[in-house]
């Protein structure tokens, strides 16, 4: 089953001299359970492409469909909704919230939707990130893996249809990095969940099931559909 | 060390640093633009005032010089002249006082200016003609014409009956000159050429102090200035010293107090201090607050800075040229804005106190530059002291932290938080706490302002004009004697029986209360004499004038006879405990007051209790009569109701009206007492003028409505001032606030863009904001309340309460409209500043740093 399609998606920053063709035209699929990564150059489009295909950034034209919705017809209130529903993000620098401790932060765009917290399951999760012995514990008192855990464990609180990763191991050392990427891998697995990360590093690209690799705002390799 | 030569590309650094930063100048800028309005407008305000109380009190004295002899002659005006220590020496000739039956209201002295100098010292200049120089000449105050119901215009005919030491002569003048005359002068001047004077008022022979029987006509007044206006008195004996030496006739000297007043007035100087130290700690806490927040929204381009190799003290100094650049910008316009607005303002003040001379409230340029610098120097101050702080916290910044600072205190204890259920409001409430310098600072400059603001608002409620005018006023009416006459022996018996009978034969009155006064004399026998002696001994230190020595030698001191009717006893003592009624009927009781103007609370001791025995000598002319009366009461006669004048050490004794007309033959009332019906205040008032506005009467009526009016235009100005203060404190811990919530939203762009990113949707977090807004507005709220009822307590009851005029009512009304428009702010504001955020996108705010 395909979880996330785009569609001649195109981002042009600016006119005129300053035009800048960051996305053209791509057309990319990603099926259920899958676990891709974008490979790409700075500067090639990637981050570019994972906002658009979370919704943080509207394209110029093209669409993205989650789950068979088309998520630009959505108005920015409804976007953000859906974003915290469907859509788990994992950013390079955590950015968890300050004051939240670690529990919090992990249910808190699930709070935010007024929901019950399904406790079997995030426990689970927490349990399966090695967070459980920090859940009180504020993001200033921990280190940078741990807080990329957190936000992992965050981005799949929400049981989403898709998690998108921008580089979440830029910020950390390489040992760390496997620890963590080993991490959303097997969690990824073990919750059969839909992960797009985006990497410059082609070792860590290597641990997906496929490679997409993106050059100056084209899907050079592995977009299928017209592959 | 080397010494190295780096400045310059701090300073550009400083500069860029500021160009890429508009909004957050803005908001400083703006905010020591309000600190330097404030400074500026109070320091002109205040500069007017002061410099104008002086100039008023000049007026009311009647003379600009800072010391003067009284009563000297030409010699003594010579040797003042010939000493190097004094300058602008002028001197006028005193021949009489005008005493025309239109002149009753005012008091008229005729004198001869020795120069044009002389009378521009008096503000007696003629502004239209000149001052007289033949003997049927004369210059006069326009307010002399207008009582005479004379026209504005030279060479008119003006008739004068002149009194010169009690020889009364007619005279008719032609007018040489006028000029525009004071209102609040003690006596308008009428100047003669100095032929008249010479005729009328020859210079006498003998020196004033040893005459026999004071004459004052044709004596010299001399005045002049020193170099300063500091210790004039006591250069001013030094000069006697060097003039006279030891001789026995040392003149007597006057020292003018408007220089004094401006001088050791504590009061004022008190007041002064605070308002400075409010209005420099109401700006210390906004612009403090500012820079702490512009260095928390920066910190991360200080660790990068440090990284490459900036050291802490020139980051320190980056941040300091920063704010030397932000006054530079801010505090012209402040003081311009200042000056403007001090001079706006102080046209209202004006307006609302008619009553003042204009001319005197005129600043000169070079007080105008002083203020401005004044002005200028506290802001520059203010701001400078203020990022002190803010700007050790740049220097210290570890690099390492810096770029991972997200305004979570990281000095403090970490604890572990439980969890709670995240909601708007919960997120909101843990931002509150994360800052708590940042959330203390805003509270506390906002508590400030709230506080300040309900005080003045409590001490303006509570000034009580009934309080004010019943002091100045008994009853609806008063009929007295005019202030013409106050010095005549018969002063305080003017009101004859059948002006009595006539005042209660008008239609409408209520009451008609007579007072009648005596002088007499208290006697003391038996015990009495111990109380007194021990009296004596007390304040034997303090008696400069004998008093207390003749005191004890007499056993006797003076005393004011008074005679009440029965309804005045409720003015007198309305809660005097064992008085009894049918006792004070008898005749045999009297309520009785002595006091002591020596002594440091001015009652001194009391000499008598409740039911001593006294013995009373009335002076009815040669007429001696003596009488007992028993203590019933102590208290003291209320002002309005006395004869307004005090011994140094005397006494009031009240007795009913009968008794007082058994030990005197005098029918004569001192004042009347009037109350009238409701409504039918303008009747009586009209049917009293009858007997008043009579030529030739020497009485004038005194209402509770003029007291009320003029009290008015009091209370109008305090008001205005009051108000004016509380309004700017208020819009500073306003713009406190708003400053405070807006900077609060845009350093934490990233941070809302990254909510807004997992899910929180643009009206959760606009609830969140507002929620922030909401916790500093009852957190203001709280601490405002708690600390203005302290301050009302200590403060308004301790200092205001005094004020004889003062009826305390304390009220928050002041505090909850002010945190009702911080609530309103706390639901607009962060939806605005939200909105403007908005207009990047998330992805732009979250890949900002």
């Amino acid at each position: 089953m395909t979880v996330l399609k785009s569609e001649a998606l195109t981002k042009i920053y600016g006119d005129g001299e300053s035009k800048v063709t960051a996305l053209d035209n791509v057309d990319l699929s990603v099926e259920q359970g899958e676990f891709v990564t974008i490979v790409g150059t700075s500067g090639s489009g990637k981050s570019t492409l994972l906002h658009m295909l979370g919704g943080l950034d509207r394209p110029t034209s093209g669409k993205v469909y989650v789950e068979n919705k088309d998520i630009f017809s959505l108005k920015d209130e409804a976007l953000t909704i859906f974003r915290r529903r469907k859509i788990g993000f994992v950013f390079q620098s955590f950015n968890l919230v300050p004051t939240l401790n670690v529990y919090e932060n992990i249910v808190f765009p699930i709070q935010l939707d007024g929901n019950d917290i399904d406790d079997k399951f995030v426990e689970e999760v927490i349990c399966s990130l090695g967070l459980t012995d920090m859940q009180e514990r504020l993001p200033n008192q921990l280190s940078g893996g741990q807080q990329q855990r957190v936000a992992i464990a965050r981005a799949l609180a929400t049981k989403p249809a898709i998690v998108l990763a921008d580089e979440p191991t830029g910020n950390l050392d390489s040992k760390t990095s496997q620890d963590v990427l080993s991490l959303l891998k097997v969690t990824g697995q073990k919750f059969s969940q839909t992960i797009v990360m985006i990497t410059h590093n082609e070792a860590i690209a290597q641990m997906a099931d496929r490679i997409v690799r993106i050059e100056d705002g084209h899907i050079i390799k592995g977009g299928y559909p017209n592959d | 060390m080397t010494k190295v030569s780096n400045k310059k590309v701090i300073r550009q650094l400083a500069f860029r640093e500021l160009k890429s930063n508009r909004k957050m100048n803005f908001v400083v800028i703006l905010s020591i633009i309000l600190t330097c309005i404030l400074f500026t407008s109070l320091t002109s305000i205040g500069g007017r005032l002061i410099n104008g109380a002086q100039q008023e009190t000049m007026r009311q004295v009647g003379g600009d010089r800072m010391a003067g002899l009284k009563n000297v002659l030409p010699e003594d005006y010579e040797k003042v002249r010939a000493d190097s220590m004094v300058k602008d020496v002028v001197y006028r000739i005193i021949v009489g006082r005008a005493v025309n039956d239109g002149l009753k209201n005012i008091s008229v002295e005729v004198n001869c200016a020795g120069d044009e100098n002389a009378a521009k010292a008096t503000f007696c200049a003629p502004t239209t003609g000149r001052l007289p120089e033949n003997d049927d000449e004369i210059a006069v105050s326009s307010l002399v014409l207008d009582e005479l119901g004379l026209s504005h215009e030279l060479g008119i005919s003006v008739p004068i009956t002149l009194d010169v030491d009690g020889k009364i002569t007619e005279h008719e003048f032609k007018l040489c000159g006028y000029w525009q005359g004071e209102k609040v002068a003690m006596a308008q001047i009428c100047w003669v050429s100095r032929s008249f004077a010479d005729k009328y008022a020859s210079t006498p022979t003998e020196q004033f102090s040893i005459t026999e029987h004071p004459t004052y006509a044709g004596y010299w007044q001399v005045d002049f200035n020193y170099a300063n206006s500091l210790d004039i008195e006591g250069k001013t004996d030094k000069l006697l010293t060097r003039i006279y030496g030891n001789s026995e006739t040392i003149p007597d000297t006057g020292i003018n107090w408007a220089y004094a007043a401006s001088n050791v007035d504590g009061g004022m100087l008190a007041g002064g201090i605070v308002m400075i130290f409010v209005i420099f700690a109401a700006g210390y806490l906004i612009i403090y607050n500012i820079f702490y927040i512009n260095i928390s929204t920066n910190i991360r381009s200080f660790g990068l800075l440090k990284t490459i190799g900036t050291t802490s003290k020139q980051i320190k100094r980056m941040v300091k040229v920063q704010a030397a650049m932000y006054c530079a910008i801010g505090i012209p316009f402040g003081v311009i804005i200042g000056i403007l607005s001090g001079k706006a303002l102080f046209a209202a003040i004006q307006t609302t106190m008619n009553i003042y001379s204009v001319a005197s409230y005129k600043i000169s340029t070079k007080l105008l530059v002083m203020i401005c610098i004044v002005a200028a120097a506290f802001t520059f101050l203010t701001v400078m002291i203020s990022c002190r702080k803010p700007c050790k916290i740049a220097g210290n910044v570890s690099p390492i932290e810096a770029l991972r600072y997200n305004e979570v205190n990281i000095g403090t204890k970490k604890k572990d938080k439980k969890s709670v259920k995240v909601t708007p409001l919960s997120v909101a409430r843990n931002n509150m706490s994360r800052g708590r310098r940042k959330t203390i600072v805003v509270v506390l400059s906002l508590t400030m302002s709230m506080v300040l603001v309900n005080t003045l608002f409590t001490v303006l409620k509570g000034i009580d004009l009934d309080k004010y005018v019943s002091a100045q006023i008994v009853g609806d009416f008063i009929v007295m004697h005019d202030k013409n006459s106050y010095y005549d022996d018969d002063a305080f018996t003017k009101i004859t029986p059948e002006q009595i009978e006539y005042l209660k034969s008008i239609d409408g009155v209520r009451q008609v209360s007579p007072v009648y006064f005596q002088w007499g004399q208290l006697e003391f026998q038996g015990e009495a004499i111990d109380q007194l002696n021990a009296f004596c001994d007390k304040y034997a230190d303090t008696d400069k004038f004998g008093e207390i020595a003749n005191a004890k030698q007499n056993k006797t001191i003076l005393t004011d006879i008074y005679g009440i009717t029965d309804e005045l006893l409720n003015e007198i003592s309305p809660s005097n405990e064992g008085f009894d009624m049918e006792k004070w009927s008898s005749g045999k009781y009297a309520i009785v007051n002595t006091y002591y103007l020596g002594a440091e609370d001015e009652k001194g001791d009391a000499l008598y209790s409740v039911g001593d025995t006294l013995t009373l000598t009335s002076w009815d002319g040669e007429n001696k009569r003596k009488q007992d009366f028993e203590v019933m009461a102590l208290c003291e006669m209320p002002y309005a109701l006395s004869k307004q004048s005090y011994y140094m050490l005397g006494g009031q004794v009240i007795i009913p009206e009968s008794e007082f007309f058994a030990m005197t033959d005098n029918r004569n009332a001192m004042i009347v007492i009037m109350n009238a019906e409701k409504n039918r205040f303008d009747d009586v008032d009209t049917q009293i003028r009858y007997i008043t506005d009579k030529s030739d009467s020497q009485v004038i009526l005194k209402s509770k409505q003029t007291y009320l009016d003029e009290f008015n235009d009091f209370i109008r100005m305090v008001r205005l001032v009051g108000g004016m203060l509380s309004g700017i404190l208020a819009l500073i811990g306003i713009l406190n606030f708003v400053n405070a919530v807006v900077t609060s939203i845009i350093s934490r762009r990233r941070e809302l863009a990254m909510m807004n990113a997992v899910g929180m949707t643009g009206s959760q977090l606009r609830k969140m904001l507002m929620w922030e807004g909401v916790y500093y507005a009852a957190l203001t709220a709280c601490c405002s309340i708690i600390l203005g009822f302290l301050l009302d307590q200590v403060v308004v009851k301790g200092i205001a309460g005094e004020l004889f005029f003062f009826t305390h009512k304390f009220t928050l009304a002041p505090t909850l409209i002010c945190i009702l428009i911080l609530l309103l702010l706390s639901t607009v504001i962060p939806s605005a500043s939200y909105r403007v955020l908005c207009r990047d996108s998330i992805v732009y705010r979250l890949r900002e740093n």
